[in-house]
């Protein structure tokens, strides 16, 4: 068990957010920290744009930063578990 | 073309193909309804209650593969969906909900009939809409059925405020004509160098078991599992989501697996060294404890959800895709080395799992007991529907004993004739579910096989039989208590019944059908038995209730020990655990 920080990057939607959230509550895994925001630094994504092959603009998704503390395999399926909303581009370890 | 909102909102559905829409009026949807008065392209059924609409919705959905489609009003309407919904979400079922909502402006303020439907259903849905302008409404629809039919399928809810389906105001209608969700794209095609690592496997495996669910049936994919295993002649086993996808009939079918499995399934599954997963998910009924699941074997699971993929076993080889595709190209690598298939290889494994059918398989003649010394006991009823209607019957089923019974001893030869709430396990699905199979497949026969627990959860459907026409046979396993709960209750809590039965309260289900206009049987004797299920499967035109009064002592059996138990862990008997 170590402590984890996850990216997440997802629409700008109503509701979105809530969906992460909730997901944790309800497969019982535990939020120590979270934070969010639109993402105006789009630059900074390229790498994210080029693995999804899209064009990200400016305020169109936001950032999720969540720290959790999880096993490796847990890990991995909360990640599967945030990468399956519809809503959501991408979840991965932030290293 | 220019429409209103609610008109828009037909129109999708009819463009989607929709046949069906099975809901219920109120305040927030009564726009919509005007809408459906209007036109004749698709009919809506009337339900007694929005419970008995998702299930109806979740019965045509699993017949036809084709997902089923709900119409609530906010509030109640709403709430009184939920089981439904989550019942479809358990097991991966295709279903679009509409749920009325109060108008914009009145959202959050505790309005009358007012209910957070978003967040009510959040956790029980693949993803939910909310409409926030009527010029959205033929892109939400279309984006709701390819989300709800692709990848893994599931319910999909679209909430809509009153004002959005007003008539009063046109709009032009022009619904997109591909739908293309740039955050959402669930895998079709597998990794064939997976597939590769797969074979290889494939080829070394000395007990291997082929273990295939309801993702498998979801996918469309029974003809490639067949052709797989004309290759393999592998053992296979179907959990309850799966029955069906493989022929029960075909010699290596092994029966279900799991809590309520086969002797030789579990074993099989116990002592394996391949398992081949095919759209099953290893849920807590068919692994027991999962520390001590099939210690000596490697894991080769195909699924479309790669969050189903080592969550509870961690496989060797993931292969993620649409099961279909992925089985299609692993016949293509397996015939293309078919010389390697050694077919002595697996013998002696065979022969093991014979001696384990023998030893202690499920009996399949408990149908030829005609002594009215005895009770009628509940395996030989299914036994019986099962001949008189040649395996053919759509089977729906409630939840408890006579599921299981169900699941034991009737056998499905095609995906889809099983109907029956596997994950969420919802007492009065079959009722309901039958209806929308019935509607779905006319001229075909439909039982729900279910008990006098589950039927009283769903009864007032009996009312929407009469409306529609639908003639369908219940035949009510009465076994006087809530079965499954009893058993438990003998097994684990020293026979302490504790609320599972109703002291003398049940209703006369002869008499209460009749005031629906149906026609009931009543059995209480063996010799009765056959020949009452003949004259009730004799009457095409009319719905029959056959209450079949049974040994309510009986326990379902095998039965996995349980907690600390593997799956070689069961007991056979009332008094005899291996």
């Amino acid at each position: 068990m170590m402590q984890r920080k996850l990216l997440v990057i997802l629409e700008n939607k109503p509701g979105a957010l809530a969906r992460v959230v909730g997901l944790f509550h309800q497969r019982g895994y535990n939020i120590e920290s979270l934070h969010v925001d639109p993402v105006k630094d789009v630059e900074n994504y390229a790498e994210i744009e080029n693995s999804l092959n899209l064009k990200l603009k400016e305020n169109e998704v936001s950032r999720l930063l969540i720290t959790t503390t999880v096993s490796d395999n847990l890990l991995r399926q909360i990640l599967r578990q945030i990468n399956k909303l519809i809503d959501v581009l991408i979840a991965k370890e932030e290293i | 073309m220019k429409l209103a909102g609610n008109d828009m909102l037909i129109k999708s559905l009819v463009d989607e193909g929709v046949e069906y829409l099975f809901g219920y009026p109120g305040g927030a949807a009564l726009h919509i309804y005007d809408a459906i008065f209007n036109q004749k392209e698709l009919q809506h059924i009337l339900v007694r209650h929005e419970q008995g609409a998702t299930h109806a919705a979740d019965g045509y959905a699993r017949a036809t593969g084709k997902p089923g489609v709900v119409l609530v009003t906010s509030g109640p309407g709403a709430t009184n969906a939920i089981t439904g919904i989550a019942t479809a979400f358990m097991d991966s079922i295709p279903m679009v909900v509409l749920s009325g909502q109060v108008a914009s402006h009145l959202i959050g303020t505790d309005a009358f009939q007012e209910t957070d439907m978003i967040g009510i259903s959040r956790p029980i849905v693949k993803h939910s809409f909310s409409i926030e302008s009527a010029e959205e409404i033929p892109k939400v629809i279309k984006e709701a059925f390819y989300i709800a039919t692709s990848g893994r399928p599931g319910p999909v809810v679209i909430d809509i405020p009153k004002d959005t389906t007003a008539p009063d105001k046109l709009f032009e209608y022009s619904p997109p004509e591909l739908v293309k969700i740039r955050s959402y794209n669930p895998p079709v095609e597998p990794d064939s160098e997976q597939i590769a690592r797969a074979v290889s496997e494939i080829l070394k495996a000395k007990k291997p078991v082929i273990y295939a669910g309801g993702g498998a049936i979801n996918s469309n994919a029974s003809k490639e599992l067949f052709e797989l295993n004309e290759l393999l002649n592998f053992p296979v086993t179907n959990t309850l989501m799966g029955l069906g996808v493989y022929p029960a009939k075909n010699k290596r079918f092994m029966g279900m697996l799991g809590m309520h499995g086969t002797y030789q399934s579990n074993m099989a599954m116990h002592n394996a060294d391949l398992i081949i997963a095919i759209g099953a998910r290893f849920d807590d009924r068919i692994t027991n404890t999962p520390d001590l699941f099939a210690p000596n074997a490697k894991i080769i699971h195909f699924d479309v959800d790669q969050s189903s993929v080592s969550k509870i076993i961690e496989a060797n080889i993931a292969v993620f895709g649409q099961v279909k595709n992925s089985l299609i190209e692993l016949n293509k690598q397996l015939k293309d080395k078919i010389d390697s298939i050694d077919s002595t290889l697996i013998q002696p494994w065979l022969d093991q799992i014979d001696e384990w059918t023998s030893l202690h398989g499920l009996n399949h003649e408990l149908y030829k007991e005609n002594s009215d010394e005895k009770k009628i006991i509940p395996q030989s009823v299914v036994q019986h529907v099962y001949q008189i209607t040649d395996g053919n019957a759509f089977v729906t089923s409630d939840v408890g004993q006579h599921q299981m019974f169900a699941a034991q001893y009737y056998h499905f030869n095609e995906p889809r004739k099983w109907i029956n709430s596997g994950g969420l396990g919802t007492m009065g699905f079959g009722l309901p579910a039958a209806m929308g199979v019935k509607l779905a497949f006319p001229k075909e026969e439909v039982v729900c096989i279910t008990g006098e627990g589950s039927i009283q959860m769903c009864i007032q459907e009996l009312s929407t039989c009469s409306q529609y026409d639908l003639p369908i046979k219940i035949i009510n396993i009465n076994n006087e208590a809530l079965g499954m709960v009893k058993q438990w209750q003998d097994m684990s809590y020293g026979g302490r019944h504790s609320e599972s039965t109703y002291q003398s309260s049940l209703p006369n289900f002869i008499e209460l059908v009749e005031s629906y206009g149906h026609i009931g049987f009543k059995i209480e004797k063996n010799s009765d038995l056959r020949g009452i299920l003949d004259e009730a499967f004799s009457i095409k035109d009319k719905l029959v209730f056959v209450d079949v009064y049974v040994d309510p002592d009986e326990h379902v059996y095998p039965m996995l020990v349980a907690p600390n138990g593997s799956l070689k862990d069961m007991w056979i008997d009332k008094d005899k655990k291996v």
